[in-house]
């Protein structure tokens, strides 16, 4: 049929109808994986002219020396949730339409009303707020390391964790603009000097200062998504904000939580993927990748289990024990080390 | 109800000082940006995710119903088409790179409010990334001649303004992060994105394709917060006064970057692919550029210190006749490229009769050679008929051909022991001013120096499925296409011209030239 277009050819061959040059996972060629590969030029394979531009100290735009992982072809990651920006955007805009809606329902039953002052007060108003700024620092940190990352697919990865973090900096102070409106003498103020002096945040705003100041992007994702996610959020908002909220006549704010999860769980996914792909079997590099991620896990790990011991205290605050601070870091001690026993990874200090 | 002024205020007021670690200076900038600046971003992230998936619905829904089932890439003129197969993927580096771009400014600049707004861009820009291949996907699915859609992004890497892009489009975040804001927002943006994804969709529409407007001009949607990013960021800039003693050079330096790749580019694209003839570039160019950008927004600067581009004017005096200049060349080598060439007919002369006086005069014969000699049976390699390949300038990669073959602008300047050719005065001065940054780029001719062109058609894929047809050809004639036996036949070797050149500079007795205009170089016999 498309012979007889204008313009069409019938003499050489039958075309390809799609992309040739991508290497696909699958069968078939993948949205993701078309409209993302090769998208960053790779001068290891169709860019081998090299670089036509340097800063003022010479240094090309993508340099290997960004991680101190190595791997002979960082184009060859995937995001295993297979997002581009349509289905990401999609899903982050049904997730804040979905914390919008269960606000607008919350209010139109009253539900504010139920809300316990001092929860509002302290946990909603001091501590998650002063969670929206660790949030913040992380975005900061991903867009670096969107920037410096060596291949699009793994790029992107770290644009949209950037992006996660900011939303959910922002959906914090709109929760809360949200109960000011609802909850008679309420104001969000007070968290930031909560966040820059109480001593109970000082370890976590110090890891997160130190996490921006980094300059490894491989580092960050491993950090990040494997060790003060698993341990500090959950800590800090998994459980103490999310398990304790309908105790205290909040069933709102866990549901923007939930939302948060979602991200988290999706951040874990690919993190897991990218090491399991520095590790793999094949992988020249894999055992001084092996120990090179092992050596951020034991500096790492003890530091953030610190910062989560340190919000010890938060846990009194709630006027009824939901679950005892001991446990639930227990828990998500166990269950952190149990993520990266299963990539064959040292634990670090847990036993 | 929310209350947007104050959920404004809280997003923008999350920065604190760092006191337990200290931020490395990985971007360096000259540049002193205040911390409160006005805000160029006025959405939240609720609203920004809202919005562009009702964008991405409405374009995406569009593509897939009423202009699928109305053929309308299958159907629209092939010339037009052809040219596509080069300009989207060429196009869609720029937006990674301002990605990047964004990255390196959200880092950089200490400034809650404008760091939303990049923030917001760098999300954009992975959209319109995705966009762009999304589109040229399309086209390897739908459009009537498939061939070169199907290997955009790889063959952009191999292909010889593919590579002058990239030269231009780096420059949008290898640098000074405020550096690459100007050449990103201030010029790329502001300047050119009209021009891009205004001006070309008309003439796509005209040409039958309603794909390209559907897609670009969702994008420009966005470039308007992007415009109003870069406008921020100068604003910024300019309200420091230690800034302006850098900030003119950088300004010039981005302008002549951009303009040396992408107005030879997108005259070429939008002159030579129409068929269904409508404006000319210049006229375009002339209008965006000349009368908007720097007539109303570069003009509302001055006063604060900052001025019209010092090459703009030369620029100007260039457009006349840059992109012709570059579009013979490009034909010229068609069959280093993926797309084909539909020759020019009498209808079309006259056009450039009618829009460039003595256009015809300079390059009509070319043009009718052309299309003579484009049937294989002639067995005639169009780049016999220059005496040697024009040297490529080292800093913005293009032939220094510029403006004509017959008043190029080409000199040669001994740098580390090594002869290097500069299209004009002002890649020359780019160059001396900050050599570290253009020394080591190695170019087109070099990089492939010694192969044959045969060797370097099929190594880089670019044959079709019967693998023996070029994709490229240089007309859209399929009773007499080229094979790979008729390019071998010629026995063509692509050799870098810069040897022989700086053996002849040195036999006369000068290590350098100022003035070598088409002596040294190729010029068209």
């Amino acid at each position: 049929m498309t012979a007889v277009l204008p313009g069409a050819v019938d003499c050489a061959g039958k075309p390809s109808r799609d992309f040739t040059y991508v290497p696909s996972r699958r069968r078939r060629l993948s949205e993701y994986e078309a409209v993302t590969c090769f998208t960053q030029p790779d001068i290891e394979a169709y860019d081998q002219q090299g670089w036509l531009l340097r800063d003022a100290n010479g240094r090309p735009p993508w340099v290997r020396e960004s991680t101190a992982l190595v791997h002979p072809d960082w184009f060859s990651f995937r995001d295993p949730a297979s997002h581009w920006q349509r289905t990401y955007v999609r899903m982050q805009a049904e997730q804040e339409r979905a914390i919008e809606r269960s606000a607008e329902d919350a209010a139109a039953e009253g539900v504010f009303d139920e809300f316990d002052p001092v929860w509002v007060r302290d946990i909603l108003g001091r501590h998650y707020r002063a969670w929206s700024y660790a949030e913040y620092g992380l975005f900061r940190a991903f867009a670096v390391a969107q920037r410096e990352a060596l291949s699009d697919t793994l790029g992107n990865a770290l644009c949209f964790e950037a992006f996660d973090r900011m939303r959910h900096a922002q959906a914090i102070v709109l929760h809360l603009l949200e109960l000011e409106d609802h909850i008679p003498g309420f104001v969000d103020d007070g968290a930031k000097a909560v966040w820059l002096e109480d001593p109970r945040y000082q370890p976590t705003r110090r890891l997160v200062e130190e996490l921006v100041a980094g300059n490894d992007w491989g580092e960050l994702a491993v950090v990040t998504n494997l060790v003060f996610d698993p341990i500090l959020t959950e800590i800090s908002v998994g459980q103490l904000v999310r398990r304790f909220g309908p105790f205290h006549g909040d069933p709102v704010t866990a549901h923007l939580i939930g939302t948060t999860e979602r991200d988290r769980r999706r951040n874990l996914a690919w993190t897991r993927e990218f090491v399991r792909m520095v590790t793999a079997d094949g992988v020249p590099e894999r055992e001084s990748n092996r120990a090179t991620i092992a050596g951020w896990l034991a500096s790492w790990t003890p530091r953030i289990e610190e910062a989560a011991e340190a919000l010890a205290d938060v846990y009194d605050v709630p006027p009824l024990q939901v679950a005892r601070f001991e446990d639930v870091l227990d828990k998500a001690l166990r269950t952190q080390s149990a993520i990266v026993a299963d990539l064959g990874l040292d634990v670090g200090v847990m036993a | 109800m929310r209350n947007l002024i104050k959920a404004h205020d809280r997003v923008k007021d999350f920065d604190w000082e760092h006191s337990y670690a200290e931020k490395p200076d990985r971007y360096p900038t000259k540049y002193k940006i205040p911390r409160k600046t006005k805000d160029p971003f006025r959405h939240l992230i609720r609203d920004y995710v809202s919005m562009e998936q009702e964008k991405d619905d409405r374009q995406y829904g569009a593509m897939e119903d009423a202009l699928a089932r109305s053929n309308s890439a299958g159907k629209a003129q092939p010339r037009w088409m052809e040219i596509l197969k080069i300009a989207i993927p060429t196009v869609n580096f720029g937006e990674y790179a301002a990605m990047k771009c964004c990255g390196q400014l959200i880092d950089t600049v200490d400034n809650a409010e404008l760091r939303q707004g990049y923030m917001a861009q760098m999300i954009d820009e992975v959209r319109h990334t995705n966009q762009e291949i999304y589109l040229n996907r399309y086209f390897a699915k739908h459009a009537a001649d498939p061939e070169g859609f199907h290997i955009g992004l790889k063959a952009r890497g191999v292909n010889l303004f593919g590579v002058a892009g990239r030269a231009a489009l780096e420059a949008f975040f290898v640098g000074d992060p405020v550096e690459g804001a100007l050449n990103l927002q201030v010029v790329a943006e502001t300047a050119y994105t009209n021009p891009i994804f205004v001006t070309l969709t008309e003439v796509a529409a005209a040409n039958g394709d309603n794909v390209t407007p559907s897609v670009f001009l969702s994008i420009q949607s966005d470039e308007a917060r992007h415009m109003a990013n870069g406008y921020s960021t100068l604003a910024a800039v300019v309200s420091n006064e230690d800034n302006l003693k850098y900030l003119q050079t950088d300004f010039d330096r981005a302008f002549w970057r951009q303009h040396a790749f992408l107005d030879p580019f997108l005259g070429t694209v939008y002159d030579y692919f129409q068929k269904e003839r409508g404006s000319s570039y210049l006229e375009k160019w002339t209008e965006w550029i000349a009368e908007d950008w720097v007539g109303s927004y570069i003009s509302k600067m001055e006063p604060f210190g900052l001025a019209v581009p010092e090459w703009f004017y030369l620029a100007q005096e260039h457009m006349k006749w840059k992109h012709h200049t570059a579009a013979m060349l490009a034909a010229a080598s068609w069959p280093m490229h993926f797309w084909r060439w539909d020759p020019l007919t009498e209808a079309d002369f006259e056009w450039f009769e009618n829009k460039y006086p003595g256009w015809y005069e300079l390059y009509g014969a070319f043009w009718e050679n052309f299309a003579r000699t484009t049937g294989a049976a002639d067995g005639v390699n169009p780049l016999a008929a220059f005496e040697a390949l024009p040297p490529l300038c080292q800093v913005c990669q293009m032939p220094c051909i510029m403006p004509r073959l017959d008043c190029n602008e080409v000199r040669f300047r001994e740098y580390g022991g090594r002869i290097l050719p500069f299209c004009g005065d002002p890649c020359e001065k780019i160059f001396f001013d900050e050599p570290i940054r253009y020394e080591q780029s190695v170019n087109f001719w070099q990089h492939h120096d010694g192969r044959s062109i045969a060797e370097y058609i099929s190594a880089s894929g670019m044959l079709r499925a019967d693998g023996r047809t070029l994709i490229a050809q240089p007309s859209l004639d399929t009773d007499r296409m080229w094979t790979i036996d008729d390019v071998a036949a010629w026995d063509y070797q692509i050799t870098d011209p810069m040897p022989a050149i700086a053996a002849q500079l040195a036999a006369a007795g000068s290590g350098t030239n100022g003035s070598a205009h088409g002596s040294a170089n190729g010029s068209a016999s």
